[in-house]
């Protein structure tokens, strides 16, 4: 009983102090005021603080309690540490940053962190232990009371969340989800990570803004990371919501976050002719009809396509029908197109471009027109020849002599 | 008076021997030796350009007709369009008036032969010789590219240039009958020689000259629009028609050079959307040299039915 009330003193001890200070000079600004706190404490003495006085500990394992020597206004001393009422068959050794000490000395206004390793046996039995941490210097003896309470393992717990559970894109885009894992047991847990998706989705896991693909990753006690889920939809998929359970495993512990896509379709032409051929022949002057397929291979209809197209100057084109009021996934529409070659076109090969529109896509396609002309003129030469003949024989008959 | 039976009597005797004379005489050898040096050296110095030429060529044996090689400044074409009126007037300037000269005409067509027959008969001897040259000549530079490019060529390639023979034949044929002309009219060979010749020089050296000032004379003193533009350039190419060297190196143009979608004048409108260096189809090629090759054809005929008029009227006894 009497040791609770020198903890409780001892923990009061630097609260009243500060309190006293800034009760004292209430005007001052805060630079001052903490200038004359570090400079001038009001309880000048040597204290051992740790923030747990009273602490669990599990058998068979090792565990670390931080405390510290406090000096405030005196001058510095040093300290013999050590502790007593270790109970048997336990190993209770006093560290300074990471090494075995024996003694501390702390600056006049400043303090030196310590700590306790606690090694508890394994077949400790269940139960609290009294231990004392004395310091004891040339005039100056402190000490540092502490109940050590053996007790069971803090089940493994883990936590997951995301602030966007629900995205929104195309089956082309990917979804990046950012979810927040805390471990909440009380040591560091390699952390499982995986996904449940539909179908033929892709996931992969990246920590925070890494680029590497990770599988697990070490979260220490009471800390939370970020990870982030990509989910590459199928581009075939169609429209719609698709769930995708994001899940996080350690030491049997387990937590789950539910992600949805929500997945908007999109339509996506295509443009090509019947037999897939794109040129044909045309001759100067006279209507020429192709058949051209407009499909969609996308996942979402695509409204009020209109035809156009792209031919040469003088040329004439024309769609049948000209515009399409809807083309449905893996639908294939035929559209006559009627390309009329310029009078004064000059024989050879010529590109035409045919152009499909709509809602949300377009697609166009070049076709190789092959001008031919007429062979009327050929006629008309073969007709020259035939005079020039005609001539010939008229001369025959005129002039021919015995 | 009408005579009786077929005008053609007696043509086959004078075609073969009028083939033969050819065939065996010293002109000939003079000649084909002229060809072969003419034709083989620019033949031989672009097969040389074209085997170093690395890359794929759809039409690699025309490439021997057409491309000038860098050593010799002259394409086997532009040599042809050269020497084959030569070769015709050579074969034709004394095939009437030297039977005259000999006084050997009278004394066949005394025989049971006409005129007719005895005028078209040395034509066709003529013709033929020529065509036995050029043929020799054909068959030397594909022989030459089969031999030097390694590959043989592909059947378009190979119609193509029968199409070059034939038209080359042809104009061999222009030539030919207007030197038959000259050799009806003149009595003496000199003459006739000298007229076939001079006529040669007259649309190889002074036409394209003449037709270039006409144009000039025609034109207006500015030209304002498109259309009159257009104008002058048609009759600046139409003048050069009436030139058979022209329309000869134009057919030739558009057989051996299947990209040649025009051989006339072409805006650049007409241009627009059309796929360049794309050939031309061989049925489309032949109907684009089709007028060149009509106006050669078509001028054969009419100089030797000039040639036959004269003869015609002419007396023949010396």
């Amino acid at each position: 009983m009497r040791r609770t009330i020198t903890l409780l003193a001892l923990l009061a001890a630097p609260i009243l102090t500060a309190g006293q200070v800034f009760a004292a000079d209430p005007p001052k600004p805060a630079v001052a005021a903490a200038a004359a706190a570090s400079t001038a404490p009001a309880v000048p003495g040597l204290w051992l603080l740790t923030d747990y006085p009273s602490q669990t500990v599990r058998p068979g394992e090792a565990t670390t309690i931080r405390f510290k020597l406090q000096n405030s206004g005196i001058a510095p001393e040093t300290l013999a540490v050590s502790v007593d009422g270790v109970p048997a068959g336990w190993k209770i050794e006093l560290m300074g940053n990471g090494q075995p000490i024996a003694a501390a000395m702390a600056p006049t206004n400043d303090s030196v962190a310590l700590q306790l390793r606690v090694d508890v046996p394994k077949d400790a039995k269940p139960g609290s232990q009294n231990i004392v941490v004395h310091a004891k210097g040339a005039t100056q003896s402190i000490d540092l009371p502490m109940t050590l309470t053996i007790g069971k393992e803090v089940p493994a717990k883990l936590a997951i969340k995301t602030q966007l559970p629900s995205l929104i894109g195309t089956s082309k885009s990917s979804f990046d989800y950012t979810l927040s894992v805390t471990n909440d047991s009380g040591k560091e847990m390699t952390v499982a990570l995986a996904a449940q998706s539909p179908g033929n989705f892709q996931t992969t896991f990246t920590e925070g803004y890494g680029t590497n693909e990770i599988s697990s990753l070490p979260i220490e006690a009471g800390a939370s990371k970020d990870i982030k889920v990509k989910v590459r939809p199928p581009q075939e998929i169609k429209a719609g919501d698709y769930p995708v359970l994001v899940k996080v495993s350690a030491e049997g512990a387990t937590a789950e976050q539910k992600v949805t896509l929500q997945i908007s379709g999109q339509g996506a032409l295509s443009l090509t002719s019947k037999d897939g051929r794109l040129s044909g022949e045309a001759q100067v002057g006279k209507t020429a009809d192709y058949m051209l397929v407009v499909g969609n291979d996308g996942t979402a209809p695509i409204e009020n396509v209109e035809m156009s197209g792209s031919v040469p100057a003088d040329w004439k084109v024309e769609f049948n029908p000209k515009t399409l009021p809807s083309v449905a996934p893996n639908e294939k529409k035929e559209v006559k197109v009627s390309v009329t070659p310029s009078e004064k076109a000059i024989a050879g090969d010529y590109v035409a471009s045919f152009r499909a529109g709509g809602r949300g896509d377009s697609k166009s396609a070049d076709y190789r027109i092959t001008v031919t002309t007429s062979t009327l003129w050929g006629m008309v030469g073969i007709g020259i020849i035939a005079i020039a003949l005609l001539v010939l024989l008229g001369a025959v008959a005129r002039f021919g002599r015995r | 008076m009408q005579r009786e039976g077929s005008p053609f009597t007696g043509l086959g005797p004078v075609f073969i021997k009028e083939l033969s004379d050819h065939l065996t005489s010293v002109r000939m050898m003079v000649l084909t030796l002229f060809v072969i040096v003419f034709g083989a050296f620019p033949v031989a110095s672009s097969l040389q350009t074209l085997r170093t030429v690395v890359g794929a060529d759809a039409y690699l044996y025309l490439r021997i007709f057409t491309i000038e090689p860098e050593q010799v400044p002259i394409s086997f074409i532009t040599a042809l369009n050269f020497i084959i009126p030569l070769m015709a007037i050579g074969l034709g300037f004394d095939s009437v008036n030297s039977e005259f000269n000999r006084r050997t005409l009278s004394r066949v067509l005394s025989q049971p032969i006409y005129r007719d027959a005895l005028l078209l008969g040395k034509f066709l001897g003529g013709l033929m010789t020529l065509a036995v040259g050029l043929l020799a000549l054909w068959l030397i530079v594909f022989g030459a590219g089969l031999l030097l490019l390694g590959i043989p060529p592909r059947g378009v390639e190979v119609a193509r240039a029968f199409g070059f023979l034939l038209v080359a034949i042809a104009y061999g044929g222009v030539w030919l009958s207007v030197s038959m002309l000259f050799s009806v009219v003149f009595r003496s060979t000199a003459t006739s020689a000298l007229c076939a010749l001079g006529m040669w020089l007259f649309f190889f050296i002074l036409w394209p000259m003449i037709a270039n000032a006409l144009v000039l004379g025609f034109a207006p003193r500015e030209i304002t629009t498109v259309d009159q533009y257009v104008g002058i350039q048609q009759l600046a190419i139409a003048l050069q028609r009436l030139s058979p060297g022209t329309l000869f190196s134009e057919a030739l143009l558009g057989l051996l050079n299947p990209e040649t979608r025009t051989l006339g004048f072409m805006l650049p409108q007409q241009m627009r959307g059309a796929i360049p260096n794309a050939p031309l189809p061989l049925d489309q090629s032949l109907l684009l040299i089709w007028p060149q090759v009509t106006g050669l054809i078509a001028g054969m005929i009419v100089v030797f039915a000039a040639a036959y008029v004269v003869f015609q009227r002419e007396e023949v006894r010396a």
